[in-house]
């Protein structure tokens, strides 16, 4: 094998490209074409329908047929999606790698879009706030409160040594409950037309700009908390083995706290941007996410028994995740077959990746 | 013809030859003793028969046949059981369920409570033992629970059981009980293969002794037939690999560590020593008479201890290791696999990870800096790794302590704690740990060794600290050391 390629066969992420790369191909082979309406930009700026004129002089509404799955506006759509998954996905492979697990992501989110919903209508349009004081003051209600929370998840799963799967799946009940309780069961809008539009913002092609930007944001952060800051290391050291990073005089406890706050912040960042994104917050966002965003971290190679994974492979396992759930639907499968998909791709995984640890030990033993 | 006999058996671990060659037969009905000192192999040789480790080389004959059980359930059928130190069982659960745990009494699917006692009962009746089937096993003594082992031995028909250090944490009520029912079970005709290091136990209760050194089988006589003193003697004269240590020809400077009545209940107590910079000060005693525990103590690292510890005249706070870190002490644990390193980081990421804020800025790891520092410590300690981002996990034993011990050199500290420097490195990595051992005494840091292997302690330190059931029994200046004498003060036995 040629030398750069044996290289990129080393890099830790290559299998999960090659999944991606795989994935893609099966879903244009299968999904099979459709016709989709063409749009022109009008003088305006508006997006405007095309119409040919046909040979009885009637106007006909102008198609192109395209690719199910490999079209501009099916990725710009996957792109968005898988945003949303992944910059939580980050947050979840650090609790991972650190040899915990957050239930409550789902919840965290929900409770989160919701306060920071309610902060936005308290301050809306009617108030007379300023617009960008509203729209600070909602951003930060709803980021806060999701540190609040994954905070609060850290000091019980430390102070009280339970394990964290009881504490944050407490945590993913009674926090939807009060965002349930905070709404009264309603859903909420009317949110600063200013926040809406920042959000919203998209290129010709109809790619969301914000979420997609935000997440090669938290992707790199997380890269660089992971592989360059002292903190990031003792995240894999006490993941690795606790006993030894407390016999090395590092404050193990200090470390877990963090991570969990990291996680809650980063479902906050998701809630924040959704919430522009939809324009509405009720109790019931993100139900199940924590499925899919364990799904993704798991699928991206954090292990569960701590120590190993990074914030790229969470970030690719999202996309995987994502193109299986669209997959579904494009391919015209009963989209309630993608939870049951998806459950079984996370257990394969984890499968594949105890495979691969017996392989590498057993390497170790022989030679 | 011998109703258990082993050939030629052979163990290899990575980095270490624990069994290698050893051959000796064992009489039908007869309590076998086997002993040796610490990575002797003893242990090694129970498990082998147990089903617990398979050999890599040699047969054991049983009744004649070739046997080689590959786990404790294929040796349980051959009719061979073995008798832990550690708790073998779920301790949440009852001992009747616990006996029956492998052929649960049941009726489509339901256990049966009453069959499930009965059976329990008989077999606790089997070897005696006054023991309510319907307790749960955590709440029993260690020595209550061993016969609960012992009668699930019997109970499943084995023919011979291995005792791996029976008596290491029971009562002297409770020994003698246990010394009674090997008897008759002797008088039963199950054969007894008897792990342990204390001498005079063996004396009192076994036929025959097999001594083991470095692996290699030494003597297999009739009890009657030797002496303790000739067991002693058959069990040490271990190579010294190490010449006479350069850091003995200077004077010790000033004192650097002190313990003041250091105690930790129901671990230690009363413990007190001192050591000077540019001194080796070893600890020697058998497993659990609490070295780990003290060293463990000084470094913070037991919040129930109680005493003063001072460095260069400053009183460190107890239980925390932080204190103990500003003060300059670093500890080399002696189970480096589970307390010294993270297998799944590199040699770097573990000789740097108790110097990271040293190495970082504002929570910036400065890179440069750490591959310098960490690369520098390597380079002295000669690691042989294929490079420092290699994971610890594929290292020998050897180079594994060498990076566990490069992780204090890295943070400059001073006093090191260093408990069994040389556990599961092999001979030629030993004599590499004790010249670098000497080279950090010459530059003047303070050590505390803690070693099961006696030729190492006498070999390197310049006075010994024997250490006794969580006592102090005495300390021997290097021109008394010999392993007679240390090995009596360990045991408590009086002096031929």
């Amino acid at each position: 094998m040629s030398s750069p390629l044996r290289h990129l066969f080393r890099f830790q992420e290559s299998g999960l490209l090659l999944v991606i790369l795989a994935l893609g191909v099966l879903l244009t082979v299968f999904s099979g074409a459709v016709r989709i309406p063409s749009f022109e930009i009008a003088a305006d700026g508006s997006r405007q329908r095309v119409f040919t004129v046909g040979a009885d002089g009637e106007r006909v509404p102008a198609f192109v047929e395209k690719n199910k799955f490999l079209n501009t506006q099916n990725l710009a759509q996957l792109a968005k999606d898988t945003s949303f998954i992944a910059i939580m996905a980050v947050g979840m492979s650090i609790v991972i790698i650190a040899g915990g697990i957050d239930l409550s992501v789902g919840s965290i989110y929900a409770l989160a879009s919701v306060i920071g919903a309610l902060t936005f209508q308290r301050f809306g349009a009617a108030t007379g706030t300023a617009p960008w004081l509203a729209v600070t003051l909602g951003a930060l209600a709803c980021v806060g409160t999701a540190s609040l929370c994954g905070l609060a998840n850290g000091g019980l799963i430390v102070s009280l040594r339970v394990h964290p799967f009881i504490i944050t799946l407490g945590a993913m009940a009674i926090l939807r409950g009060i965002a349930f309780v905070a709404t009264k069961g309603q859903s909420i809008g009317g949110f600063p037309p200013l926040f809406r539009e920042l959000v919203r913002k998209e290129t010709s092609g109809g790619l969301s700009l914000v979420p997609l930007g935000v997440m090669l944001v938290v992707l790199v952060v997380g890269w660089i908390f992971l592989s360059r800051l002292a903190a990031g290391r003792r995240v894999y050291a006490v993941g690795g083995n606790e006993l030894a990073s407390r016999f090395s005089g590092i404050r193990v406890e200090r470390v877990k706290l963090g991570v969990y706050l990291l996680s809650g912040l980063a479902a906050g960042v998701s809630a924040l941007i959704a919430l522009g994104y939809y324009g509405s917050a009720s109790s019931g966002d993100g139900q199940g996410y924590e499925l899919n965003v364990i799904a993704a971290a798991v699928v991206g190679g954090a292990s569960l028994t701590g120590g190993r994974g990074t914030a790229l492979g969470a970030v690719l396992g999202a996309l995987i995740i994502q193109m299986i759930s669209s997959g579904i639907v494009i391919l015209g499968i009963d989209q309630n077959y993608s939870q049951i998909i998806i459950g079984t791709v996370v257990i394969a995984a984890v499968v594949l990746d105890n495979f691969n640890t017996w392989l590498a030990k057993r390497r170790l033993t022989k030679g | 013809m011998p109703f258990l006999e082993f050939h030629g058996l052979t163990k290899r671990f990575p980095g270490v030859l624990a069994l290698d060659g050893v051959g000796f037969a064992v009489e039908r009905g007869t309590c076998h003793a086997l002993i040796g000192e610490n990575g002797a192999g003893k242990s090694t040789l129970g498990k082998i028969l147990a089903g617990v480790h398979t050999a890599d080389g040699g047969e054991i004959r049983l009744d004649g046949r070739v046997i080689a059980p590959d786990s404790p359930l294929a040796a349980r059928e051959l009719g061979v059981a073995m008798v832990h130190q550690e708790l073998a069982f779920c301790p949440n659960m009852s001992v009747a369920e616990n006996l029956c745990l492998g052929d649960l009494p049941r009726r489509a699917g339901f256990v049966q409570r009453t069959e499930l006692r009965t059976r329990a009962k008989a077999m606790l009746a089997t070897i005696g033992a006054d023991i309510d089937p319907d307790v749960i096993i955590g709440t029993l003594s260690t020595g209550r629970e061993q016969l609960v082992q012992i009668a699930a031995a019997v109970g499943t028909g084995a023919k011979v059981i291995v005792m791996d250090e029976p008596t290491s944490s029971l009562s002297a009520a409770e020994t003698a009980e246990l010394f009674k029912l090997v008897r008759e079970l002797k008088a039963r005709g199950i054969t007894l293969i008897y792990v342990s290091h204390r001498i005079e136990e063996l004396f009192a209760l076994c036929d025959n002794i097999t001594v083991l050194r470095d692996g290699k089988h030494v003597a297999t006589e009739r009890i009657a037939d030797t002496t303790p003193h000739r067991v002693v003697t058959q069990m040490i004269g271990r190579e010294l690999l190490i010449a006479t240590p350069n850091h003995l020809a200077r004077e010790p400077a000033a004192e650097r560590l002190q313990v003041k009545s250091l105690c930790s209940p129901g671990q230690f107590s009363d413990i007190n020593l001192s050591v000077r910079a540019g001194e080796i000060v070893g600890v020697a005693g058998i497993v659990g008479a609490g070295r780990s525990e003290v060293v463990q103590a000084i470094f913070g690292l037991d919040p129930e201890a109680t005493g003063a510890i001072t460095v260069d005249g400053k009183l460190l706070r107890p239980g925390s290791i932080e204190s103990a870190l500003a003060a300059g002490v670093g500890l080399v644990p002696e189970d480096r696999k589970r307390q010294g390193l993270v297998l799944g980081l590199n040699c770097r990421e573990n000789t740097a990870l108790a110097t990271l804020p040293a190495l970082s800025r504002l929570g910036w790891v400065n890179r440069a800096a750490e591959r310098t520092l960490t690369s520098r410590y390597s380079q002295r300690l000669r690691v042989k790794a294929p490079s420092l981002e290699s994971l610890t996990a594929g290292l020998s034993g050897g180079n594994q302590q060498k990076i566990a011990l490069a992780k204090w050199l890295a943070r400059s500290c001073d006093v090191l704690l260093i408990d069994e420097p040389t556990r599961g490195v092999d001979v030629g990595a030993k004599a590499e740990i004790y010249q670098l051992l000497d080279e950090l005494a010459c530059e003047g840091k303070a050590l505390l060794v803690v070693s099961s292997e006696l030729p190492e302690l006498i070999g390197l330190c310049r006075r010994i600290l024997v250490m006794r059931e969580g006592r102090i029994a005495g300390e021997v200046q290097r021109a008394d050391f010999s392993e007679a004498t240390l090995m009596r003060l360990m045991a408590g036995v009086a002096a031929a």
